[in-house]
């Protein structure tokens, strides 16, 4: 009798003591393991990933999760982030969100994290093979999509459009490219040259735009597909007296392209959501840590962004950025 | 079974009331912290967002004086009344003025510039001209154009992004007057002050309110001044009850929505903005966890301790009900020798003290049933040995020699046929009880012998109620009383005397008398024998006494013998038995 007294006493000592060491460890590793963000550059000039750095800061005081970002200078510098995904795997993290430097480089060292057990979320560029549990960028094959719809607004019949890309690799490139030439595939009366790519340069985008309006004079719209692109453009239209009568559609933002927005050589730019972008890869690192269910590519949406509305309330915190 | 004993019913029933004790105080002492913590933590956001509202109407109101000093200026108002205000007198006079303006601008951080436009063309800024936008676009900005409109109120603006000047775009609150016309000649004009949007950000987002709580801010129209997560908001990915927000007046209100509840914190600034605090139920408790952890962590430990108390507590209250337990199973046993031994008075002690007792008077009785078997015993055998005396079988026999040796046949007949049935009926059966009747046959023969044997010195007679021959009587009760009448009483008597035996029932009792008229006892005498016959233990007295004594241990100290004597007179012992026997007696009886 009194041996069953002692045991039962001895399983609500257990208990209690289970449940005080359950809370405090909880605290305790909750507390501890952080998400490492590691976003192509922390290069402060390079807005959009500061923009995201703020999206990244947001989420983690709302869910209340320590994050690290951690960052190359430059965003050509693979093999540095390759090294740090090596550190932050060493670091056991929640899990890492990556904006990964090349589409195949950082396969196998995601794989090494994704077999470390680290829960890994792509933000903006992809893997090959998705590995990632969820991929959270803007879709750009519909903001290629988005551009032509904006074109089509100031260029109404049959059209010749010429299309200024960055590198030829590049899959959010491809993304657009594909987005704009899907679009325009169905009405016969629409000619889209071949493909001209700026590999990055601003001179050379151009260049090559010069080049085209001089051979192809009956163009109608060139899109720009991305920042150096469309501002190489946009030159190019401005210098030759072309701007306006020549419909200029290009992406993402920059005080230049702000410049011929303004100056009506730009007629609309398609922004992303870097700040959402950043939000949603946090949010959704824990979701799955918390073993939630996630979309296995989540879109953050882009904006068509034209003289118009571009001081709207919305568009503002898009085009201009607040950055402390 | 095992939960039967009362060691577990008490250490059970205590374990119950301390759980639900114990759980019901922890529960409420962390409920009731709960709502303090909560309580003090909305008046602590409360003070957080009245103090932002204090500062940013602080910053409004500098702009304010800011805009009037600024339109005070005399230049400005000369610079009005300028037909061309691009001349060259106006050229000075502009120079005058931004000179002023940037004065203004270069003394304080907050402000990040100052515009003036009149109506006249008159454009004047604290930068140089060329920066400044064409004349055509700035004034179909909202600022220009809504300053116009209200005609001298200060209009405030949301905060935006600023494109006054080329390739500048910051972020700013714009508050703009319009400067009325001094006369109908002059023009008039409105004059800007952007605030540094950085003062505002700044300001609201050191506010911590809370783990995840923010601050926000919304202008009349229900646009966000600022808001951490604008973005956010714009893209649906979030919402603030805006609606409800700009009904609120100054107050703090709860709203539910999909996923979780926040807690507005509402207050309205002078020129309308509505300072909004968001905090979060589960944030103002912050150290809920903590608490909850305190409360189950002490909760537990008392709770053991309690429940270790019971467990002791009832463990003392059982254990001399146990100690009593364990004596009573060796009484059980046979062994009367002990003592339970429990200090206190209480209940389980007077128990105890009484139990002994009990087994002392248990002890007694038994010791007394043995030593009553015992006399019985010997009582018997006395008795067996009074009735068949070998001396007067000797006499009885010497006597029947004589009487043959006398040719005094019938008489030896008489006799011998008497001896014969004195003996059979005292051998024949061992019975103790016998009918009434056949101890008066077993005394008349012995009196017969007697009879024969002295000679004819006494007469008798028997007298007895015929309706008590049935009754029941110890065996060989009369035959002591009345061999001690004859030896005692007849013996000695000159003349021939008389035995009379007398039997009847009075009020339940039964009473035989031998009735003598020998020589009777003295008063001494007789009390001598009344206080032999009292004593519980005789020992070897005579036949009389040995028959009291067994009467007395049959059926009881109410009964026995009576003896009733006068000198010279006789002697009459009377024997009272119950007239009904005893029940366990009478199925002795009845099975013997």
């Amino acid at each position: 009798m009194r041996k069953m007294v002692f045991v039962a006493m001895a399983i609500v000592l257990v208990l209690v003591i289970g449940m005080v060491f359950m809370l405090v460890s909880n605290r305790i590793e909750a507390k501890d393991r952080p998400i490492i963000v590691i976003p192509k550059t922390i290069d402060s000039r390079v807005e959009f990933w500061q923009v995201l750095k703020q999206g990244v800061k947001v989420a983690a005081k709302e869910y209340n999760t320590d994050v690290t970002i951690i960052g190359t200078p430059s965003e050509s510098d693979i093999d540095d982030q390759i090294r740090l995904v090596e550190e932050a795997i060493a670091q056991k993290p929640k899990a890492i969100v990556l904006a990964a430097t090349d589409y195949n480089r950082l396969v196998p060292v995601a794989h090494k994290a994704i077999r470390a057990g680290i829960r890994l979320i792509t933000v903006d560029s992809g893997l090959e093979g998705g590995i990632s549990s969820s991929f959270i960028a803007t879709d750009s094959y519909a903001a290629g999509g988005k551009a032509v719809d904006a074109m089509r607004r100031y260029v109404q019949g049959p059209a010749k459009f010429a299309i200024v890309s960055f590198v030829k690799t590049s899959t959010t490139q491809m993304d657009r490219e594909n987005g704009v030439r899907d679009r325009l595939l169905n009405d016969p009366s629409i000619q889209v040259l071949d493909t001209l790519y700026s590999n990055g340069s601003e001179d050379k985008a151009y260049a090559q735009t010069k080049m085209l309006l001089t051979e192809h004079p009956d163009i109608r719209g060139i899109f720009g597909l991305n920042e150096v692109s469309t501002v190489g453009a946009a030159r190019a239209l401005k210098d030759m007296g072309l701007g306006g009568s020549i419909k200029l559609v290009g992406f993402d933002s920059s005080m230049n392209e702000i410049g011929f927005l303004e100056a009506d050589i730009l007629q609309a730019t398609i922004v992303q959501k870097p700040f959402n972008m950043g939000y949603l890869a946090v949010k959704t690192a824990l979701q799955v840590y918390n073993g939630e269910k996630v979309r296995p590519v989540v879109d953050t949406g882009s904006e068509v962004i034209t003289k118009e509305n571009m001081y709207t309330s919305e568009n503002q915190k898009l085009l201009f950025p607040f950055i402390e | 079974m095992r939960f039967k004993s009362i060691h577990t019913k008490i250490a059970l029933a205590f374990s119950c009331l301390i759980l639900c004790t114990t759980i019901v105080l922890s529960y409420s002492a962390y409920r009731l912290s709960t709502v303090a913590v909560t309580d003090t933590s909305l008046d602590y956001t409360q003070q957080l967002i009245e103090q932002v509202n204090k500062n940013i109407q602080t910053y409004i109101g500098n702009m304010e004086s800011i805009s009037a000093l600024s339109l005070s200026n005399a230049d400005l108002q000369h610079y009005l009344e300028l037909a061309n205000p691009n001349g060259p007198e106006g050229r000075q006079l502009a120079g005058q003025i931004s000179r002023y303006f940037h004065e203004i601008v270069a003394s304080r951080n907050d402000i990040s510039s100052i515009l003036f436009a009149g109506s006249n063309g008159a454009l004047v800024s604290d930068r140089s001209y060329e920066h400044l936008k064409p004349y055509a676009e700035l004034i179909t900005q909202d600022w220009y154009a809504k300053a116009s409109e209200t005609k001298g109120d200060i209009v405030i603006s949301s905060s935006h992004v600023q494109h006054l000047y080329q390739d500048e775009y910051k972020w700013v609150v714009t508050i703009s007057k319009q400067l009325p016309k001094s006369s109908p000649m002059t023009a008039s004009g409105v004059l800007l002050v952007d605030l540094n949007y950085n003062v505002i950000n700044d300001l609201c987002n050191q506010i911590q309110l809370g783990q995840r709580g923010y601050v926000f801010i919304l202008d009349p129209a229900g646009d966000l001044i600022y808001h951490p997560q604008q973005q956010l908001v714009y893209s649906g990915l979030k919402s603030e009850d805006i609606p409800k927000l700009l009904q609120a007046s100054d107050s703090t209100f709860r709203t539910e929505e999909a996923d979780q509840s926040k807690i507005y914190t509402v207050r309205t600034t002078k020129f309308g903005w509505k300072i909004v605090g968001v905090t979060y139920p589960e944030d103002l408790i912050g150290n809920k966890r903590d608490m909850q952890l305190t409360s189950a962590v002490w909760g537990g430990i008392s709770l053991i301790v309690a429940l270790a108390i019971s467990v002791l507590l009832s463990i003392t209250l059982t254990r001399p009900i146990k100690q009593l337990e364990v004596h009573m199973k060796q009484v059980e046993k046979g062994n009367f020798d002990i003592r339970v031994d429990v200090e206190g008075t209480n209940e389980i002690s007077k128990l105890s003290r009484t139990f002994n007792l009990m087994i002392g008077k248990i002890k007694e009785l038994m010791n007394q049933t043995l030593q009553d078997q015992e006399v019985k015993r010997i009582s018997e055998l006395k008795a067996l040995q009074a009735q068949i005396q070998p001396h007067f079988l000797y006499n009885t026999l010497d006597s029947i020699i004589w009487m043959a040796e006398m040719g005094k046949v019938e008489e030896v007949v008489t006799m011998t046929s008497a001896l014969s049935k004195l003996l059979r009926s005292s051998i024949s059966k061992g019975e103790e009880l016998i009918p009434i009747a056949v101890e008066l046959e077993h005394i008349h023969n012995y009196l017969t012998i007697q009879n024969i044997r002295y000679r004819n010195k006494f007469t008798y007679a028997i007298d007895v109620e015929p309706e008590i021959l049935e009754c029941h009587i110890l065996k060989i009760v009369l035959q002591p009383m009345v061999e001690n009448s004859i030896y005692h009483g007849m013996k000695h008597l000159p003349e021939r005397g008389h035995i009379q035996i007398t039997g009847r029932r009075t009020a339940g009792i039964i009473e035989l008398k031998v009735i003598d008229n020998g020589v009777g006892m003295s008063e001494a005498q007789l009390q001598r024998l009344r206080q032999k016959a009292r004593e519980p233990e005789s020992g070897k007295g005579f036949g009389l006494l040995n028959v009291n004594h067994r009467i007395q241990l049959y059926f009881g100290e109410h009964y026995g013998l009576q003896f009733e004597s006068e000198l010279e007179e006789g002697t009459t012992v009377t024997v009272r038995i119950p007239d009904r026997l005893p029940v366990p007696i009478l199925d002795k009886v009845a099975g013997g």
